[in-house]
């Protein structure tokens, strides 16, 4: 049944020619579904044809049509009706049946073919959530944790306007896995302020698995995994592709992106380019100085196709400089303070392109390779990776120093991945396969401070296995994995003595799932799986001052027997044994289609054992004034919560969504709440479609979202008890409960708005977000304190398909 | 299946091979510590007696561990006038790196302010500026824009008296002006010394 899963993931849409051993009989055949991609709904009476050939049928009122005794394994279909686009759909009777959402003629959107429920990780039973297509062209220059938090349960992490990264479920950093063209985006990901390098102007499609998906993806998928693809390599194209300019007024931003593409009878190109420059933002009362930003990238991608294999290579690099607001540095605690009870940023400058300190300078190159053959209704693949991440991190700093990064790392990765997918056997499907890594990270000399994080090399290994079958109605899943990292450190101390250390963690990780079409409407998925993520080196051995406070990582620190802390020393494994963080997450979701109605609703539970945090352990004495001191220490922790969406269509002409999501955060051991968690939030949005004459397929939308307050927060200590904690000698801190310097800030209301249209082969389209220019900060932005978010900003976009 | 896991075995192995020769095993490289400040010197001179000199200092071992710092108390004569000078050392670089001069170079970023207990000295009288940039303060040295800089101040004592002397120094790049205060810009010093007048 879903035989073919894997390679549809792998060449979506795109034909796959296979020569089989058996003879040309006529016993072949193919059905699928025919929908409208704007309203889903079936479209009936449309015409398929087998292309050179007389066979054909029309769909019937569900949209469904079935041809019989086609004696090719392989054929071209032809699905025509009145007033949509042609869509011409290659198709081989190994792939699974198709579904077509065709468009109308004026509209600049292409049709779908999807073959197949394209599940990633073959894992039906896990919650899946997609933006593609017209959602995710909305959204082309925002950055890629802005676009991710379209999706109910997916929310932002962010450090200022520009390095935004995603939460699924409550879970970031490197308890989120993401794919990137099928390769896992290898980056310092450990950083609370370190943004994933993916340009989402490139992305023709992100799908976010809401599950514990380890067993299929490897470590670290804890909360979730984010799957990214760009445009499918299609065979037999003629030259097309996509241009498009974006201007914002917040910022005066400029971008403009470009997408070339042709498909030949064996071979495939396609070539794409982006740029955009920011200027500093502004908040409704003030600018936001030093918020600026540059970013370009550049892609190409190959493809050679023959009926046995297909062999694909592509190449990015995604450069980006980020500017952070000048008023978030702060050298101590009066300096917050200060910040703090300032109802403007403490430094405001008239607006400009420059970026200046604070800054992150990054860039990101990425290589892969990959072949697939098809012997025998066996599916292989073999992928090797290569990527490269240089990121240089600039602080303010006394005069020439200002011109060298305080954080310059480069990381090398190369990744090796393997595949199987075997055919059917008493029912069962499945998968093997295999995954290693090995990366090497650097410091890179002339920073002028000790290294912030260790050298290291590492080797990861996984083996997996997933399984499903369908027994009537319900499905079953099962899967297997086993890791094994192996690491080497090497790393300086404050006085530069060298640490060295050789580190290796290993587990075993599985998953069971069910799913079942409780009838034609409802569909019901449960999935439980466990999760794991060793370590890494920053919870091991940072050491030091970050902004307003200091941070020692797992081995920097060792606690006497009269409860001092000392930091003098730098453990290992035999001091302080550290477990990796394991998590069971089990997810259900139920969605159910009615009518005019679509809708779906997802709840989890997921339960981390030694999870890896920091809370504070006192304060201490520098030459800049009293700071408190974080100690990084392992504890258990429960993240559960519900997601809902749904879709209404009221009318021709009216739609409309709702979403909603809310995260529990709690850790179990120390009872008490976890920091920047978000908090409940609901999405309302409403689309009109009206029929003008001269403006065809415009559409106009409103929506609006209401952010709560973080009510599950930890406690407030306000900095002069923190100051005055260090004079007096008493304990302000709850021992192993984390605080917060200030209360989270209050709800919030937000109001966007858009129009959009196409004529001919234009689309164009305007974007108003924070219609009411409406001030407010957001809890899981760490420049909360800071600053206000952006107010109003009209964008304004064309686009050219050809 | 058997063959399948053999051979991702020889790939796994030599994979593992091939890339374990390409790495190094380097540790990062040396780097001094130029931004941190670990042992800050006052030397108050008589200006009438030049082998009258008072030294006090603030000295954190391990800056940013959880040592504390040490601190001499500063113990000046009665109606003295005292020119008092400022030495930043970062003793964590090897060798130890002088600072001052940094601070020096980069006069029109920096500015040192000064606080102490109320009616503590004759001259300057009252609390010092950090509580107000034109609060009384002898500065004997300026940038070149001519704004102060207090590497090098002056200081007259009274009666016998004892109290505390809080030294801030500010970074204030492109801020720094006749009236920027203690509360602008990032904090680069925020000691305090105790004091006894007798």
């Amino acid at each position: 049944m879903n035989r073919g899963i894997l390679l549809s993931i792998l060449i979506c849409l795109t034909g796959w020619h296979t020569v089989n051993g058996q003879d040309e009989t006529c016993e072949y055949s193919v059905s699928g579904k025919i929908f409208d991609l704007e309203t889903r709904e079936p479209l009936p009476f449309a015409s398929v044809q087998v292309q050179g050939t007389t066979k054909g049928a029309s769909t019937d009122t569900t949209g469904y049509f079935e041809i019989n005794k086609i004696c090719q394994d392989e054929f071209d279909l032809i699905i025509s009706f009145v007033g949509y686009k042609r869509v011409i759909h290659h198709h081989d009777v190994y792939h699974d049946l198709p579904t077509i959402y065709m468009v109308r003629d004026q509209v600049t959107l292409e049709s779908i073919v999807v073959e197949g429920e394209q599940m990633p990780g073959e894992l039906k039973s896990l919650a899946l959530s997609e933006i593609s297509g017209k959602a995710l062209e909305s959204s082309r220059s925002d950055n890629l944790g802005d676009v991710l938090s379209n999706i109910s349960g997916v929310s932002t992490l962010s450090t200022g306007q520009n390095v935004v990264k995603p939460i699924i479920h409550g879970l970031h950093s490197n308890r989120v896995l993401i794919i990137n063209n099928g390769l896992r985006h290898e980056f310092q990901n450990w950083g609370v302020e370190h943004a994933p390098e993916i340009d989402p102007s490139l992305t023709e499609r992100i799908q976010v698995v809401k599950g514990a998906a380890t067993v299929r993806y490897g470590p670290e998928a804890m909360g979730g995994v984010i799957l990214i693809d760009g445009p499918a390599l299609d065979l037999h194209e003629d030259l097309n592709g996509r241009a498009g300019v974006q201007v914002s007024s917040n910022g005066r931003a400029i971008g403009a992106d470009i997408r070339l593409q042709k498909g030949y009878v064996h071979t495939a190109y396609l070539a794409q380019a982006s740029y955009i420059r920011q200027g500093d933002l502004r908040a409704p009362d003030y600018m936001l100085t030093n918020t600026g930003k540059e970013e370009r990238s550049l892609s190409f991608g190959f493809r050679y196709h023959q009926p046995e294999y297909n062999l694909t290579a592509y190449y990015s690099n995604f450069y980006q400089n980020l500017g952070i607001l000048r008023a978030s540095v702060a050298g101590n605690l009066d300096d917050l303070e200060n910040a703090i009870e300032s109802d403007e940023p403490t430094i405001i400058d008239p607006f400009s392109y420059d970026i200046n300190n604070p800054r992150q300078e990054v860039d990101h190159n990425l290589l892969k390779i990959k072949g697939e053959w098809f012997k025998d209704q066996h599916v292989f693949e073999l992928q090797y990776g290569f990527q490269v991440n240089h990121r240089q991190e600039y602080d303010v700093r006394r005069g020439t120093l200002n011109e060298l990064p305080s954080i310059d790392l480069k990381l090398y990765s190369h990744t090796l991945d393997g595949a199987w997918e075997h055919p059917e056997f008493r029912g069962w499907n499945g998968n093997a396969g295999f995954q290693y890594a090995y990366q090497n990270n650097d410091n890179q000399p002339g920073t002028n401070t000790v290294a912030f994080i260790p050298n290291y090399d590492l080797h990861r290994i996984g083996l997996y296995l997933t399984e499903a079958k369908m027994f009537g109605e319900n499905r079953w899943e099962w899967g297997l994995r086993y890791d094994l990292q192996a690491m080497d450190v090497r790393g300086r101390a404050q006085d530069n003595s060298v640490y060295t250390n050789q580190l290796s963690f290993q587990n075993a990780s599985g998953t069971i799932g069910f799913s079942r079409n409780i009838s034609e409407n409802l569909n019901f998925r449960t999935n439980i799986g466990t999760a794991w993520r060793p370590p890494n080196v920053f919870e091991l051995y940072v050491f030091g001052r970050h902004q307003s406070t200091i941070e020692y990582g797992i081995w920097r620190y060792d606690i006497d027997p009269d409860g001092n802390v000392l930091t003098d020393v730098i453990l290992d494994e035999d001091d302080r044994e550290v477990k990796s963080e394991t998590g069971v997450k089990w997810i259900s979701s139920l969605s159910w289609e009615r009518n005019k109605f679509r809708g779906e609703v997802t709840g989890y539970v997921n339960y981390i054992g030694n999870y890896i945090f920091s809370s504070p352990g006192g304060t201490t004495s520098t030459v800049r004034g009293a700071f408190p001191f974080f100690l990084y220490d392992q504890t258990d922790a429960i993240f559960t919560g519900v997601d809902a969406a749904g879709e209404w269509r009221h009318s021709q002409y009216w739609n409309s969504q709702l979403k909603m999501s809310y995260v529990y955060a709690r850790d179990v051991k120390n009872k008490s709440w976890f920091l920047e968690i978000p908090p409940l939030r609901f999405d309302y949005q409403m689309n009109y479609k009206p029929s003008i004459v001269f403006l065809p397929n415009s559409e106009i939308g409103l929506s609006v979202a209401y952010v709560f307050n973080q009510w599950n927060a930890p406690p407030v200590i306000p900095i002069s008890e923190v100051q005055d904690a260090q004079e007096s000698g008493n304990a302000v801190y709850q021992p192993g409960s984390t605080f917060d310097f200030t209360n989270p800030p209050d709800a919030y209301f937000l109001v966007n708005a858009s129009f959009s249209g196409g004529w001919r082969k234009i689309d164009y389209r305007l974007d108003i977000r924070n219609v009411l220019n409406s001030s407010y900060r957001m809890y899981t932005n760490r420049l909360r304190y800071f600053a206000d978010e952006p107010g109003i900003n009209f964008r304004i976009s064309f686009s050219y398909s050809f | 299946m058997k063959s399948i896991l053999t051979a991702n075995i020889v790939i796994l192995s030599l994979a593992a091979f091939v890339f374990s020769s390409c790495g190094d095993d380097d540790a990062p490289p040396i780097e001094n510590m130029e931004e941190e400040i670990t042992r800050i010197t006052a030397v108050f001179t008589n200006r009438d007696d030049a082998s009258d000199v008072i030294t006090a200092i603030w000295f954190d071992e391990d800056g940013e561990g959880t040592i504390d710092p040490v601190v001499d108390d500063v113990v000046l004569s009665t109606n003295t006038e005292y020119h008092l000078e400022l030495f930043l050392e970062n003793t964590l670089a090897d060798p130890v790196e002088d600072i001052t001069n940094e601070v020096k170079e980069e006069a029109s970023e920096h500015m040192f302010f000064f606080g102490f207990t109320d009616g503590m000295f004759a001259d300057p009288a009252g609390n010092g500026n950090i509580d107000g940039r034109n609060d009384p303060l002898n500065y004997l040295d300026a940038d070149d824009n001519t704004l102060p800089l207090g590497l090098e101040t002056v200081w007259t004592t009274g009666d016998a008296t004892t109290g505390d002397l809080q030294i801030i120094l500010k970074h204030q790049p492109d801020i720094k002006s006749e009236t920027s205060t203690s509360a602008d810009g990032e904090t680069d010093v925020d000691i305090s010394f105790d004091v006894t007048i007798e």
